[in-house]
């Protein structure tokens, strides 16, 4: 919503400067996004009023004058002779410029002496102001030209102005007024409202009923309408000062009876529609009759043509104004081609009415036209000034436009509102302000917005009066937020923070998933956010359509599903840092992954972690500087990171085949309990991502891994006595893995093994076809003694048996 | 000669054979020179039983001095030549860059937030969570958010593919909802999260963002403590010389409501006078009935702001995409 400081002086006084109402606007809650100043004709030119007229002592031909300048009196030396005292005039202040004269320098008018006497501006003529009147002296201006105007203004010429882009929050639709922001300055300074007065002149007797006729055929979405007529106006350009108030505010000047509507509009809030009125039909049947604007709601698949030419096809949601045989206007957005106001125009009539803001809004929506007009009724206009800027319209149109108005009017309001009481507690606004505030000082702001006050009892509460425009005040909290707006919220002094502890469950969580993501990044990883939408193709990398949740309403098919995995998003990331020549790359990503289980969608933290390129940074000397990351990298990060977080035990089961995702991969199970998995990608999606280097997946369920978390610690005493090491090295077929190798330890349990490390895998020379060697370290030691010789022998023996029967082991020498 | 005089002149051979020794194994020949079996100390030793009676404790006194001398300088000979034996041969480079064990980052993202509950957990509140998928109600309705409100349309809001008008939430305030509907007052809760707007993706927008969200409901709590609390957070967020300003404003879930705006070095330096950073406002007394807490018993304030917001104006990062694209030399900058 756009406003002029000029306007709004129209309607209030204050003497804030640009900048000033800027602040101020703000702290009112009227954020201002844009301020622009306009320079005018005639800058530094005021209407003036000589009070007394004197000889100038030192000159015959001079006058001497003291002139209210609509600030102060001020003393002026002036040369003309055809005016006399109370006349009002043309007055060009110190430091302003005349029109400059063709060939002629500007001249600029300062404070100096004539014959010995200083003037403080000059009085003009309308030759010397550059304007056509030939007049031997001063202009004389009417004398009802209001002294201390901008004389621009005074002639309806742009004078400088200040044009304010306001935000207007959505529960103050009484703000898409200039009357309606004026009335929050009014509240503020304490200085009236200054709301034009209406006396309808040029009026005829002639009753409205002779020439149409309202029927209100659904009075929910059309609680109230009136319709008045102006006969004989002449449509034509509009004067130069309502061209200009509308332009300034953006508005493009059309016709002075459609400027007027617009004007009004802009300056009380209420959208306003003017009908040719010889365009509506009168019933088929009846030539003598009336016309008779109906109210209805369209026929299904009925075709109607809006004034900008495009035709709609409407549906029996909306609401058509209409006459007899045909719809005329859109109701609340926009009238129709078929009635519109032309060249040709006489007779005018003027729409007032209020329609049901939801309905105004689906309407605007489904026919996607959006208008000043439906902005404000689907915001909620004031069903209560129908009537007053029905007649304002008039007044207007009249005045810029000619013709008659028709002293009745049709108001069709069956259910007049009844406007709303609500009462306020004068305790519970210092209750929740946290200061005292007296009860009058409550009162009176509540006065100074508009509220009438019907009751006050005492200093306990008072029972006001809310007008129709403000259908924000709905309850007692809406009456204490008017209170603190306009006492300033600047002015409620800061409490520190006090109060009880809070508790909630989650916030344990909350901790966990910090000390994850502090252990991810001490193992050299960077956190990663991918986007939580995601192309339906990316997602099916990871899940079968029936686990996929889709959005019904997607802004594009890159980003139609929610992602049922982290892995996507984070080959998506590798992809980019790929094209920019990050070419090793370690990612991690904790967040949460959306699956469709049965028809219900459930949400699950996952952990994810990508690898590619390079395992360490580049270092300038080592044999493995140039080692690139594998999947032990990966499984050393996963289980570093495990044991650490709290999760001991897992295993990793290889799937037999290669997956849609996968080259190589391996199920993460606790138990029986899947936890995740992980692999290498697959070669052919590594090339559809641009990946050169091998890339290594790994993806768990991190609610899985926080509810099976222990993080229980305890001490052990340091062991006391010194421990022996005892290595194996031996052939075994390739079937056989760790895990057996493992298993069978678990099994043998050898007397005092205190740790098992697997030190060498090796293949190739020497080692048949088939086959590989493994080298593992056995410690063993006793809490309670040296071990000696033959106890570490006996138990490893036993041990180096299970091997060799259990998996075909050959043990070679030690 | 007198043996008594060889021993002065032999001693003085001997040191300066140790410390001239070039490497250990120098040194240990003129050991064995000296002092070893067959050197020429020893054998000067064995010639003192050849003095007489009245020469000897004065000979043995020298020699044995002279030996205590020698053995001295031949170890301090030998540490010497120990230590130069263990420098490497060419002296290290210590400009020349380490062999660097790198830890990873956490997203800037993360550590905004992480900031912003560290400000919060110190003055009583716990961190809460809820769903990101969320119905109508607790996204909408119970925060009096009109039936026809712009915010849920097709247009703004994310809707899932199922029969029971599921969606995207859209702010973090319907974890309000669910967490009162759970507990009884008092409530002091902060909640970060991930929310969803069907805005296509530019330098200032995501469809995915973040946004962190207060919650504080207790017997007599005034629109004083909200100004208290928002200035304490962001004063330590943004430094101590942050200026805050309250601003009315409208919300559909908090009456008064306000916007906040905050002034600092760093928003001058961007040629602004205030910079928006949040929205709050005293909990809208239909709220609290929606979750079955009495308005004339409970008040209580929440507010709540973007978190790529806060971080962009913190690092001066121009795009929000960057957020989403975990470009490494990004991600390491934080």
């Amino acid at each position: 919503m756009k406003v002029t400081l000029n306007w709004l002086k129209q309607y209030v006084d204050f003497d804030w400067s640009p900048e000033e109402l800027t602040e101020r606007l703000t702290m009112l809650g009227l954020e201002v996004e844009g301020v622009e100043k306009v320079s005018g004709e005639f800058e530094g030119v005021v209407v003036a009023q000589v009070i007394t007229k004197d000889k100038h002592p030192n000159a015959d031909k001079l006058s001497l004058c003291r002139v209210n300048d609509g600030k102060g009196e001020r003393q002026i030396v002036c040369g003309a002779q055809n005016f006399n005292a109370g006349d009002k005039v043309p007055l060009v202040l110190p430091g302003a410029t005349l029109p400059p004269k063709a060939g002629e320098p500007p001249f600029t008018i300062k404070v100096g002496k004539i014959r010995g006497v200083e003037s403080h501006g000059m009085l003009c003529s309308p030759q010397e102001l550059g304007l056509p009147d030939d007049v031997d002296g001063l202009l004389i201006l009417p004398a009802d030209a209001q002294v201390g105007q901008p004389f621009a203004e005074h002639l309806g010429r742009s004078g400088s102005d200040v044009v304010y882009d306001l935000e207007i929050t959505p529960n103050r639709p009484d703000w898409n007024s200039v009357i309606g922001i004026a009335r929050e300055i009014s509240a503020v300074t304490g200085n009236p409202l200054k709301i034009p007065a209406i006396e309808l002149s040029q009026t005829s007797a002639e009753p409205i009923s002779n020439f149409v006729d309202v029927r209100i055929e659904d009075t929910e979405l059309c609680p109230r309408y009136t319709a008045r007529l102006v006969r004989g106006v002449k449509v034509g350009p509009s004067p130069a000062w309502l061209r200009a108030a509308l332009e300034k505010v953006g508005l493009r000047s059309i016709n002075n009876v459609v400027d007027v509507t617009n004007f009004v509009m802009l300056e009380i809030g209420q959208p306003l529609h003017a009908f040719d009125y010889s365009l509506l039909s009168k019933p088929g049947d009846r030539q003598d009759a009336c016309p008779t604007i109906v109210i209805r709601r369209a026929a299904e698949g009925e075709k109607f043509t809006t004034l900008d030419a495009k035709e709609h096809r409407l549906n029996n949601q909306i609401l058509l104004i209409a006459d007899e045989t045909k719809g005329i206007a859109l109701a609340g957005i926009m009238g129709g081609q078929n009635s519109e106001i032309n060249d040709k125009t006489a007779d005018v009539l003027i729409e007032s009415a209020y329609f049901n803001p939801q309905n105004v809004r689906a309407t605007s929506k489904r026919l996607e036209i959006r208008t000043d007009s439906s902005y404000r009724f689907e915001r909620g206009a004031d069903v209560g000034i129908c009537d007053w800027a029905s007649r304002r319209a008039a007044q207007l149109i009249v005045e810029t436009a000619g013709g008659q108005i028709l002293e009745s009017s049709i108001d069709a309001y069956p259910n007049p509102v009844q406007p709303k009481e609500l009462s306020l507690r004068h305790a519970k606004t210092c209750e929740l302000l946290g200061i005292p505030l007296v009860p009058s000082q409550q009162v009176d702001f509540l006065q100074k917005l508009g509220l009438e006050i019907l009751v006050r009892n005492g200093d306990e509460f008072c029972t006001v009066r809310i007008p129709t425009f403000r259908v924000d005040l709905k309850r007692e909290i809406d009456l204490i937020e008017e209170i603190v707006r306009l006492y300033g919220i600047d002015k409620v002094p800061s409490t520190a923070p006090r109060g009880a502890i809070g508790s909630n469950p989650f916030d344990k969580v909350h901790d966990e998933i910090a000390d994850a993501r502090r252990i991810l990044v001490g193992l050299g990883l960077n956190e990663a956010q991918g986007q939580t939408l995601i192309s339906d193709s990316a997602a099916r990398l990871t899940s079968a359509d029936e686990q996929i949740v889709a959005l019904a309403n997607p802004l594009s098919s890159d980003m139609n599903v929610m992602r049922p995995s982290l892995m996507p998003g984070l080959l998506e990331s590798l992809r980019h840092n790929l094209n920019r020549k990050n070419t090793d790359v370690a990612l991690f990503e904790l967040g949460r992954v959306f699956i469709n289980d049965n028809g219900k969608p459930k949400e699950e933290r996952r952990l994810a972690i990508a690898l590619t390129g390079l395992r360490n940074p580049t270092f300038w000397s080592g044999t493995d500087r140039d080692a690139k990351s594998d999947i032990y990298d990966l499984k050393g990060a996963l289980e570093e990171f495990l044991e650490h977080f709290g999760l001991r035990g897992m295993s990793y089961n290889r799937r037999t085949e290669s997956t849609s995702l996968f080259l190589e991969s391996a199920t993460i199970n606790l138990g029986k309990l899947p936890f995740g998995e992980i692999g290498q990608l697959s070669p052919a999606l590594a090339k559809r991502y641009d990946l050169r280097d091998a890339v290594f997946l790994a993806e768990l369920n991190f609610d899985l891994l926080i509810a099976r978390r222990n993080t229980g610690k305890s001490f052990k005493t340091l062991p006391a006595f010194p421990s022996v090491r005892r290595d194996v090295a031996m052939l075994v077929p390739e079937t056989v893995n760790h895990d057996a190798v493992l298993s069978v330890v678990k099994q043998t349990k050898p007397a005092n093994l205190e740790n098992v490390e697997l030190f060498d895998v090796f293949r190739g020379k020497n080692i048949p076809e088939g086959q590989k060697s493994l080298a593992y370290a056995f410690t063993y030691r006793s809490p309670e003694k040296t071990l000696t010789d033959v106890e570490v022998s006996a138990a490893h023996e036993k041990l180096v048996s299970g091997f060799r029967d259990q998996l075909q082991a050959v043990v070679r020498d030690a | 000669m007198s043996l008594l005089n060889e021993i002065e002149p032999l001693k003085q051979a001997a040191l300066a054979e140790l410390k001239s020794a070039a490497d250990l194994a120098a040194l240990d020949q003129a050991k064995g020179a000296y002092v070893g079996p067959n050197g020429k100390f020893t054998a000067l030793m064995k010639q003192l039983g050849t003095l007489s009676k009245e020469e000897r404790p004065a000979a043995g006194k020298l020699i044995n001095q002279a030996k205590v001398e020698l053995e001295t300088a031949l170890a301090e000979r030998r540490s010497e030549l120990e230590l130069k034996a263990a420098l490497p041969k060419e002296p290290t480079d210590f400009t020349l860059p380490g062999r660097r064990r790198p830890l990873g980052k956490l997203h800037p993202l993360t550590q905004v937030t992480e900031d912003i509950i560290r400000s919060f957990r110190k003055i009583g509140f716990v961190v809460a969570d809820g769903p990101e998928i969320e119905d109508e109600y607790h996204c909408f309705d119970a925060l009096n958010t009109p039936a026809d409100h712009p915010a849920r349309d097709l247009q703004d809001t994310f809707y899932l593919n199922t029969t029971d008008k599921q969606l995207l939430r859209t702010h973090t305030s319907s974890v309000q909802i669910r967490v009162m509907k759970k507990q009884q007052p008092p409530v002091r809760i902060i909640v970060p999260g991930r929310v969803y707007r069907r805005d296509n993706a530019d330098a200032t927008h995501n469809p995915t963002f973040h946004q962190i969200e207060g919650l504080y409901v207790d017997k007599n709590v005034t629109v004083g403590d909200l100004k208290g609390t928002v200035e304490f957070v962001f004063r330590e967020l943004l430094g101590k010389d942050t200026k805050i300003r309250f601003r009315p404003h409208y919300f559909s879930y908090t009456e008064p409501s306000f916007e906040i705006d905050f002034q600092n070095a760093l928003v001058k330096k961007l040629g602004k006078d205030w910079l928006e950073i949040a929205g709050c406002g005293m909990v809208h007394p239909q709220v609290f009935e929606n979750v079955n807490y009495d308005p004339e018993v409970w008040t209580g304030w929440a507010f709540g702001f973007g978190i790529e917001r806060i971080a962009m104006i913190r690092y001066g990062i121009n795009d929000i995409r960057l957020f989403y694209e975990n470009d490494v030399r990004f991600l390491r900058q934080f």
